[in-house]
């Protein structure tokens, strides 16, 4: 079964010196969250999020969820997994690299088999998919 | 330009079906969410999942290229609205893939008219990087339309 997700944005004025507000989701677990061009695209947050942070969040919510599915389907589900992700935004070429990092409590499991189900999950979990055309997505397990 | 970096993090404790998680927004500190499979596939229970956070992601990067090419044509928005939902679904023996992503886009812009207001969310589409990486298994569509008279938000 489908399964939509809904966010609603709201801009005003020019890019440079306007701002904008991730004003509700549909869960209603975000927002509203300001957003500025600024806070984007300069080293400086400012404590404000981005296309980019969310997009980070998303792919580690999702690789979580792909690699405890994983492990828990090999037979060794874990008790702990933590990933974060880093994406890279290079204004004007688009987002150029995706990095992964994650480590684990898995009783009964080696790292050599922790890293291949990490690998397994880097490949298959759906925001990975749709992310494929970033030019580089890098896995750090450990 | 200067490579601008951008992290979360998400620790998940338990299963993925019994299990749930904490995503962080590092980089900013705007959110602590919590999120579980059973929110993410059913109903969400106000708790947010991976294709919600796309869809934020989605309208925040698409706002800025509308807004941007609004500029460029020389009618600079005064406000716009951008909804985007994103549809998850089971496509076959591949899996869960994120299928679509609709951009439900409208606002007030003085000086620009329909076919303006739709030629700038055209080129917002193509312009847009978050646009052009999930067409990589999703469908993007877009429908953007002037708001009639003043600057009423809905």
């Amino acid at each position: 079964m489908a399964t939509e997700r809904t966010a609603d944005v709201t801009w005003n004025g020019s890019l440079l010196e306007g701002g904008g507000t991730i004003d509700r989701v549909g869960s209603g677990a975000i927002g509203p969250l300001e957003v500025t061009w600024a806070d984007r695209a300069e080293e400086e947050t400012r404590g404000r999020t981005s296309p980019e942070e969310l997009i980070a969040a998303a792919h580690a919510a999702c690789f979580s969820m792909a690699l405890s599915h994983g492990l828990a389907e090999a037979g060794t589900p874990p008790s702990e997994l933590k990933t974060s992700a880093t994406v890279s935004f290079v204004p004007g070429t688009g987002i150029t690299k995706v990095v992964l990092r994650v480590s684990g409590d898995v009783p009964g499991l080696d790292d050599a088999g922790f890293r291949e189900a990490a690998e397994g999950a880097k490949v298959n979990c759906p925001v990975s998919k749709a992310l494929a055309g970033v030019p580089e997505i890098q896995l750090e397990v450990g | 330009m200067p490579r601008i970096v951008r992290e979360a993090e998400i620790a998940w404790e338990g299963t993925v079906s019994r299990g749930a998680g904490t995503v962080r927004a590092v980089s900013s500190g705007a959110f602590a969410l919590p999120t579980t499979i059973a929110s993410r596939v059913g109903d969400p229970e106000g708790k947010t999942s991976p294709e919600e956070l796309l869809a934020a992601a989605h309208a925040s990067c698409f706002v800025t290229s509308l807004g941007s090419e609004l500029a460029r044509a020389g009618t600079p928005p005064e406000r716009l609205d951008v909804r985007c939902v994103i549809t998850m679904d089971e496509v076959g023996e591949l899996g869960h893939r994120i299928v679509s992503s609709e951009i439900h886009a409208h606002g007030t812009a003085p000086g620009c008219d329909q076919a303006g207001f739709a030629q700038a969310a055209e080129a917002a589409d193509a312009g847009c990087p978050f646009s052009a990486l999930i067409k990589a298994s999703a469908t993007v569509t877009v429908e953007a339309h002037l708001d009639e008279g003043g600057d009423d938000g809905d």
